[in-house]
């Protein structure tokens, strides 16, 4: 069990993270929104993470504080990702469909050189030597940081589904004129999406630089946000449990198999082209309609009697 | 002939139980200590993703250091296994790898990875588990320091670009302005051109202009401008062997006719292809040269050009300096002990002791490492390109 966990134990994180990640970008979905900016709240709560932990600057504060510094990290990503994210929010959410993801993801690109450019980032190597929080000594023990981040952000993505809330997302993605029209406001309401998924992407950036024990430029790319966007659609996009079943399987397989040696990529490319070809609901969508009771059919027609005179 | 047929038409039902049955043996031998069974040491280097460009070399390197070194007795009449884990190009797979070589492979050392930001995030397990690693590439500032067990064969950029500089001073001594140019997405240029334009500082040049580019870059006629117009009289590139080519190839083109000088990046025959007759009398920072004269690396530059049917590349060179290294090491250990009746843990510990110690004949010349674990690397090279045709060309040694 121990050498089972300690080979597979940061998969198993990485799994959980990356349902996390792909749960960020659901909440903009939620609202039709498709936007790519999660990497860069990513990469922006890693860096939070990591200035606070390792820059000298903080050094007494991190003395005085102890573990609590690591809470702290954590708070401190999901506001700065939360304020940038509504500073970024509210001109970008004009934009609508292939602009929006379009427009997310130079986003994304102006972090990353922006990091690479800055001092305090550490530049191209970036920032190493992060402290591990609460005595962790194994990197499998970050599923006790990682899995109840998980399981509040999927109570709190049921709750607001039922809720007033997510009623508007839904109506905003199924007609955004039309919703607009009975009064829910489609600005506001995007906005809140888009923040949510920014200050969940922060948290989870801020849990994975110590995870990582570094951080640099190359954690928010442009690769990064079409790989949460596969978690999604493979997931499927309609259900909370899609990012996380499409996160899970899609960190998993390359990892499980790698046995295969290169074969494992080809794999891997396999279950994205035959899911996204045949479950185009994604898995969860389409596990979802075998559960459910199958349409009435229109009666097969009974043949006329025969008459005979 | 009905050998071959039958040979392929059992290994797939063969594999099936072998593995499980691995799988099995690895999850219930679990906590035990355990002696060791065959003398395996790790390979995780990037075999996958845009990163593979430098891991394929290493990989080539590695597999060549196994064959030659156990063709000459491998540990004292043993022969040693080695296993390979790609890495892939990010720090979670630098991870995976580093995980399922301590864990399920059981080896007793692990040459890798490629990047140093990969070995920021990976080699802080293997220090934990207590297994000694060996950098094939990891050039970055801070990488023996990460831990007692982590060591490389790589030297700094620090040690080998300042040469460059002083050769291009002996070919022309009347250089004054400097351009500096280089690749900012990637952490072994951004740490070289610091070195590159202190050590231009320290020689009296006037560094004129500095000028960032990504690797993915293809034109670079904004960098190229802002370096005509300041009039230099050298140009000093850190990037990698496509985006370099390219720059020194649009340098050319659009007129410059000063020396060029390439950092360690540059330091492949990947980059001929790129800016083919262009390339000519590039200066190259090199932290290996097929001319190095030790009799260890002539051996191994024949061998290897005999084999591969061209000279060994830097990382390939690198890449069987780690293995050999960790051999040497191992051959001592076994003198003193056997090493089938060691335990494990303990082999690993020891072996990491005899690394710092010992002293090494590699093909990058006489090696030695610090008690941290830094390289101690006597000679550099300084060469320059030669162009024969547009495709075929050569790194000739500069005194």
């Amino acid at each position: 069990m121990t050498d089972f966990l300690s080979t597979y134990g940061f998969l198993i994180v990485t799994m959980l993270q990356a349902g996390l990640l792909g749960l960020s970008l659901y909440f903009p979905l939620q609202a039709g929104q498709l936007s790519l900016a999660s990497p860069g709240f990513y990469s922006l709560g890693g860096y939070v993470a990591a200035i606070l932990l390792t820059n000298p600057a903080f050094a007494g504060l991190r003395d005085t504080l102890g573990n609590a510094m690591f809470p702290l990290t954590w708070l401190v990503a999901a506001v700065l990702a939360g304020l940038l994210g509504l500073l970024v929010g509210v001109p970008a959410l004009r934009l609508r469909g292939i602009y929006l993801a379009l427009a997310t993801i130079a986003f994304v690109e102006v972090l990353r050189v922006i990091s690479l450019n800055l001092s305090i980032t550490g530049g191209a190597i970036g920032l190493f030597g992060i402290p591990q929080p609460f005595g962790i000594v194994d990197r499998w023990q970050y599923v006790f940081i990682f899995g109840p981040l998980l399981i509040l952000t999927l109570l709190f993505a049921r709750q607001m589904e039922r809720s007033r809330v997510g009623r508007a997302l839904r109506a905003i993605r199924e007609d955004e004129l039309a919703a607009d029209a009975m009064g829910v406001p489609p600005t506001r309401y995007k906005v809140l999406a888009f923040v949510t998924g920014a200050v969940l992407a922060g948290i989870v950036g801020a849990m994975s630089a110590p995870l990582l024990s570094s951080w640099n430029a190359r954690q928010g790319t442009f690769d990064a946000s079409i790989a949460i966007l596969a978690f999604v659609l493979i997931g499927g996009s309609r259900h909370t449990w899609g990012p996380v079943v499409g996160g899970a399987l899609l960190t998993a397989v390359p990892e499980v198999l790698r046995f295969l040696a290169d074969w494992r990529l080809v794999i891997n490319g396999l279950v994205l082209v035959v899911a996204s070809l045949y479950l185009p609901q994604g898995i969860v969508g389409a596990l979802e309609k075998l559960g459910r009771p199958r349409p009435p059919q229109r009666p097969t027609p009974v043949k006329p009697a025969e008459v005979r005179p | 002939m009905p050998y071959p047929a039958q040979r392929r038409f059992q290994s797939p039902s063969f594999a099936l139980p072998a593995l499980s049955a691995t799988l099995a043996l690895s999850l219930s031998l679990g906590a035990q200590a355990q002696k060791v069974e065959t003398i395996s040491i790790g390979v995780a280097v990037a075999q996958t993703s845009n990163t593979a460009l430098l891991g394929q070399e290493q990989v080539i390197g590695a597999k060549f250091a196994e064959k030659f070194l156990n063709g000459r007795g491998g540990i004292n009449g043993t022969p040693f296994k080695l296993v390979f884990q790609d890495t892939g190009g990010d720090e979670a797979g630098a991870i995976n790898a580093f995980q399922n070589l301590i864990t399920k492979d059981r080896v007793l050392g692990i040459v890798g990875p490629t990047l140093s930001q990969q070995a920021f995030a990976s080699d802080p397990i293997a220090e934990r588990a207590k297994v000694p690693v060996m950098g094939p590439s990891n050039t970055a500032k801070g990488i023996p320091q990460i831990g007692n067990f982590i060591a490389r064969v790589s030297a700094p950029v620090a040690v080998v670009a300042p040469n460059a500089v002083r050769q291009a001073l002996k070919l022309d001594p009347k250089i004054k302005e400097v351009a500096v140019l280089y690749a900012q997405n990637d952490a072994f240029s951004t740490s070289e051109t610091g070195t590159f334009q202190q050590t231009a500082k320290d020689q009296g040049l006037t560094v004129a202009t500095v000028q960032k580019f990504q690797t993915t870059d293809t034109d670079f006629t904004t960098q190229v401008t802002a370096v005509l117009n300041a009039k230099v009289d050298l140009v000093i590139i850190s990037g990698l062997a496509a985006d370099g080519g390219n720059l020194v190839k649009q340098l050319r083109q659009l007129g410059y006719k000063g020396l060029i000088i390439g950092g360690n990046g540059l330091n492949t025959s990947n980059m001929f292809p790129v800016c083919q007759k262009l390339c000519d009398g590039v200066i190259i920072a090199q932290a290996y040269s097929p001319a190095q004269g030790s009799a260890a690396n002539q051996v191994f530059v024949k061998e290897y050009t005999a084999q591969y049917k061209k000279a060994p590349p830097q990382f390939a060179a690198q890449a069987y300096a780690g293995v050999q290294v960790m051999v040497e090491a191992l051959k001592v250990i076994d003198r003193k002990k056997k090493l089938n009746t060691w335990e494990l843990d303990d082999l690993r510990v020891e072996l990491n002791k005899q690394i710092l110690l010992g002293k090494y004949s590699t093909p990058l010349g006489p090696i030695a490492f610090d008690k941290e674990g830094e390289v101690i690397q006597k000679e550099f090279f300084v060469a320059q390109i030669k162009m024969k045709d547009a495709k075929t060309g050569s790194f000739v040694y500069l005194k």
